[in-house]
């Protein structure tokens, strides 16, 4: 309801198999709702940066302060599937920044195919992920079914952290950069879901015809948080994988 | 109202630039497939790359040219897939910002680590009794 | 500011009976899924407002507890509780959500000359996020309480058995919460500037604000991380704050104060922005320094990333760390000193009314030199060596936290108390309950400080015998205070149920929130303002409207 006898402005839809846009009314023009959302959005990722930034903080700590305890870690992760995801990840910013794209120039089908690639893209990262996992607590590294059984005060061991192998023996504190690895994806790895979820949401918007040249800003802030998730990883990948 | 102001800083004339984009929703740019392509192959080669380097030693400078070679992809995926080139000069300082304050964490709080290990050399040089540095925190995971 | 637009009328020639934003909707859906930043900012007023009385009954709890050297009250156990519930409802529910959440989403709109928030929805979120916050808050309370202090410094945090995971998830929610309400005001001020409101035009409660959301934005996530490494570490021992993993307990320090050295800016900038409102208004004067000001905001927003290290000066942080911050704290002084010089020279030869706002704020003015300058005393890094963890740094901040920004929040309450209800309170209670109040907190701390510089720990239960007399004054200050602000709540209560009409510019402000009818429409404005004038130009006020009291 608005008192100044200015009526809500809406997009007109491209086509018959599109729907208009009605902008927000405490808004006055289109461009004025898409800057605000735009820039709402760009402070929203600095703080998605500066939360992740205190892990990295805490990484680049203890790497300083235990080097030999990074590098036996490191050696013990599959650098071999830590590119593979990367590729993976890196692969679906592409075809969310083609999703993107073809929301922007009213193309449906488009959209929801590369949209679609890129949910396929998280589930093959989650999969990957998933065996990785599966292996560290095969080797008693990171073991999952012991996670939250509390730290075991009488013989001073960590329930999660056996390393059966031996591999971390004659370095001091094994289990810190482990901590620092599961801690770092699956944070990570909560993001990934978090963002394959929004596509998913998208790509039923898109459905409905919802997005399109005039009005496609919900395909591009969830673009963005996605390339977010990628941006994330790219760091991620050399510190944990190949520890420098 | 609006006191906004129009973005300045885009590029005209790229691939397929379509305008009415432009017209209805103050939104510009619309980038080539190509180009994402190309940005695509960029970051691919950039991973074996940092693969490659990872093989050799270079000392201290091994965590400088990981991080720096991660940076350029960063920038890579910012500008163009995040299209962070063509947006308004707000956006661009906004996630600039988080680097910058971000770096002031990472600064002050390793130098405290980093100059930490100098008190205790001054304290160990100057008691003579102890040649070894150990770390405080360290000493209790005995 | 006035613009060419006859706003001030309150009864517009547009068909209908005006409706303002409190009775245009009737019913307990019509606040509880408002999207209206008015109603939001008087739901954040209610819920702050709540948590300050609870916080200040916890604070009495201690002064009582101390009035014996041995301890009235509590167990040991219970006391280290008390003051941690103390410390947390205070800073995370009440002191840092107050005056952005309900001061800021009433008035900020109001003054940009916008129908409403940027993002309204999320303003909605922001004000559940903090319910959400506030009920697990209490829930840890029922759940075994906590006694970490407010600061939840590892290892202790790490090992002691209470429930330290529950307030640790309450304060990942109110920094959220604190996080999209900042977030909300900067996309608001860049994005819905009423036409010819330039950026040198806005008024400082504006500017202050949104040097408040910078520092809401890029601090708080750096908290949000730190909460939920140490639930980590109670829950799976990851062992990066804990020394028994090789952890160390210092990198808790520096993230925690990462975002709560900022934090005490986040507190404290809303209050100065209130200052320099009520400073204006009530001299009827231009504010003195218009641009100092506005630019001392930005600058106490970027020096405060860096001087965190100045807490933890006896931490076992570096000597060199240290030196560092100690030099780098002293910046901090030059934009804060330039604000409280030109509130000063503003009030200088102004035509001062001495409305219970303008008292407020005189008490403001006195009580923050002296909580400012204490705090360039203990920036000292050999002086804080001695005073680390005493009383002094108890009086320092709480002249800080509750002399400083509490008085400013009620001078802003008190300020805009018309604009939001239409109604006025008793102003003879409200002068006797400010005076109350300012001579009942100076009686509180200054004790303090003299038992601070002799050496008296903070957070103790029991304290040595030649302590006895101070802490006994200190208690008596408390009742004192306590009794203040018990007659301001009934004041203002009551004038709620008494109604008796404010004016529809009570005290004859020229930004754009009193250009508006008395209490605003939904839509804030009938017409879209528009600016013509600069900021703070009495010039033009039209006195006559100021006698028209609100139908």
């Amino acid at each position: 309801m608005s008192h100044d006898g200015h009526h809500s402005v809406v997009i007109p839809a491209p086509g018959p198999e599109f729907v208009p846009h009605t902008v927000a009314h405490h808004f006055d023009t289109p461009v004025q709702e898409f800057q605000s959302l735009k820039l709402g959005f760009w402070l929203f990722l600095a703080t998605e940066i500066l939360l992740f930034g205190g892990l990295f903080a805490a990484y680049f700590y203890y790497h300083d302060l235990y080097p030999e305890t990074f590098r036996e870690g490191g050696r013990l992760l599959s650098w071999k599937l830590g590119a593979l995801n990367t590729s993976v990840l890196l692969a679906s910013s592409w075809t969310m920044a083609m999703g993107v794209r073809s929301a922007q120039t009213s193309q449906k089908k488009k959209t929801l195919i590369f949209c679609g690639l890129t949910v396929l893209g998280a589930a093959a990262f989650m999969v990957v992920k998933f065996f990785e996992y599966k292996s560290k607590h095969d080797h008693g590294l990171v073991i999952f079914t012991e996670l939250f059984s509390g730290y075991d005060e009488a013989a001073k061991q960590l329930p999660w952290f056996k390393d059966y192998d031996g591999a971390m023996a004659n370095v001091p504190h094994g289990h810190m950069f482990f901590a620092i690895y599961l801690t770092m994806t699956a944070i990570h790895g909560i993001h990934v879901l978090i963002g394959a979820g929004l596509i998913l949401w998208i790509m039923k918007g898109t459905a409905k015809g919802r997005f399109h040249a005039g009005y496609y800003l919900p395909v591009d802030l969830v673009g963005l948080y996605w390339h977010l998730v990628d941006l994330i990883w790219i760091f991620l990948f050399p510190l944990l994988y190949l520890v420098p | 109202m609006a006191a906004h102001t129009h973005n300045d800083g885009h590029a005209h004339g790229h691939a397929d630039h379509h305008g009415h984009g432009e017209l209805q929703m103050g939104h510009h740019h619309v980038s080539s497939t190509a180009m994402f392509t190309n940005v695509l192959m960029v970051l691919l080669v950039l991973t074996i790359v940092t693969v490659a380097v990872s093989r050799f030693d270079f000392g201290g400078a091994n965590m400088l040219i990981a991080m720096g070679i991660a940076s350029v992809k960063a920038s890579f995926v910012i500008l163009f897939f995040m299209h962070l080139k063509w947006d308004t000069a707000i956006n661009k300082i906004t996630f600039l910002c988080s680097f910058v304050f971000l770096s002031l964490l990472f600064i002050f709080t390793l130098a405290d680590q980093a100059t930490r290990r100098l008190d205790h050399d001054i304290h160990v040089v100057k008691t003579k009794v102890d040649k070894q540095w150990v770390h405080p925190s360290t000493l209790s995971g005995k | 500011m006035t613009t060419n637009v006859p706003v001030i009328d309150a009864h517009p020639t547009v068909p209908g009976l005006p409706k303002n934003y409190l009775n245009c909707s009737r019913g307990f859906m019509s606040w509880a899924g408002t999207l209206d930043h008015k109603r939001i900012g008087i739901m954040y007023l209610i819920g702050t407002l709540l948590t300050f009385l609870a916080g200040g009954v916890f604070a009495l709890l201690v002064r009582l507890h101390l009035w014996e050297p041995h301890g009235m009250l509590f167990t040991n156990e219970k006391y280290n509780q008390i003051f941690t519930l103390h410390g947390a409802f205070m800073v995370f529910l009440f002191v840092i959500p107050a005056i952005p959440g309900a001061l800021g989403n009433m008035v900020l709109p109001l003054m940009l000359g916008a129908k409403d928030v940027a993002l309204p929805r999320l303003n909605l979120l922001s004000f559940y996020l903090w319910l959400s916050g506030a009920v697990l808050a209490t829930l840890a309370i029922v759940l075994g309480g906590f006694d970490t202090g407010w600061t939840f410094y590892a290892p202790y945090s790490l090992y002691t058995n209470q429930a330290v995971v529950t307030i640790g998830l309450a304060i990942f929610l109110l920094g959220f919460s604190s996080i999209f309400t900042g977030l909300n005001f900067i996309v608001t001020t860049h994005k819905l500037r009423a036409a010819g409101l330039t950026w040198f035009r806005m008024p400082l409660f504006v500017w202050a604000i949104y040097a408040t959301a910078i520092l809401q934005v890029l601090a708080t996530p750096v908290l949000g991380i730190t909460v939920l490494l140490v639930a980590f570490e109670r829950l799976y021992h990851i062992g990066i704050f804990d020394p028994r993993l090789g952890g160390d307990p210092v990198l808790f320090e520096h993230f925690f104060w990462f975002y709560s050295h900022p934090a005490v800016y986040i507190m404290v900038l809303p209050a100065f922005g209130i200052i320099s409102e009520t400073v204006s208004v009530h001299s009827r004067k231009p504010l003195f320094g218009y641009k100092l000001i506005a630019f001392s905001s930005l600058a106490i927003a970027i020096i405060s990333f860096l001087v965190w290290g100045h807490h933890m000066f006896t931490s076992g942080q570096s000597t060199y760390a240290m030196f560092a911050f100690s030099f780098l704290t002293f910046f901090v002084a030059i934009p804060t000193a330039i604000k409280e010089f030109s509130w000063v020279a503003t009030i200088w030869k102004g035509s001062i009314a001495l409305n219970s706002p303008m008292l407020y704020t005189l008490a403001f003015l006195i009580i923050f030199a002296i909580g400012g300058l204490t705090g360039v005393i203990l920036g000292a890094l050999n002086v804080d060596l001695h005073l680390h963890d005493t009383y002094f740094v108890v009086a320092h901040f709480h002249y800080v936290m509750m002399g400083s920004i509490a008085l400013a929040f009620f001078a802003g309450l008190h300020h805009w108390w018309p604009k939001m209800f239409g109604v006025i309170y008793d102003e003879t209670l409200a002068k006797i309950a400010c005076g109350i109040i300012f001579v009942g907190f100076n009686i509180t701390f200054v004790p303090q400080f003299i038992m601070g510089s002799q050496g008296m720990p903070r957070r103790y239960a029991t304290y040595v015998d030649e302590f006895h007399g101070y802490h006994q004054v200190s208690t008596i200050g408390a009742m004192i205070l306590g009794s203040g602000v018990a007659l301001m709540v009934y004041y203002l209560v009551a004038s709620l149920l008494q109604r008796k009409p404010a004016m529809e510019n009570q005290w004859g402000g020229v930004t754009l929130d009193w250009q508006t009818p008395t209490p605003p429409p939904l839509e804030n404005f009938y017409a879209p303002p528009k600016v013509t004038h600069e900021v703070y130009d009495y010039s033009t006020l039209d006195l006559k409207t100021l006698q028209r009291p609100v139908s």
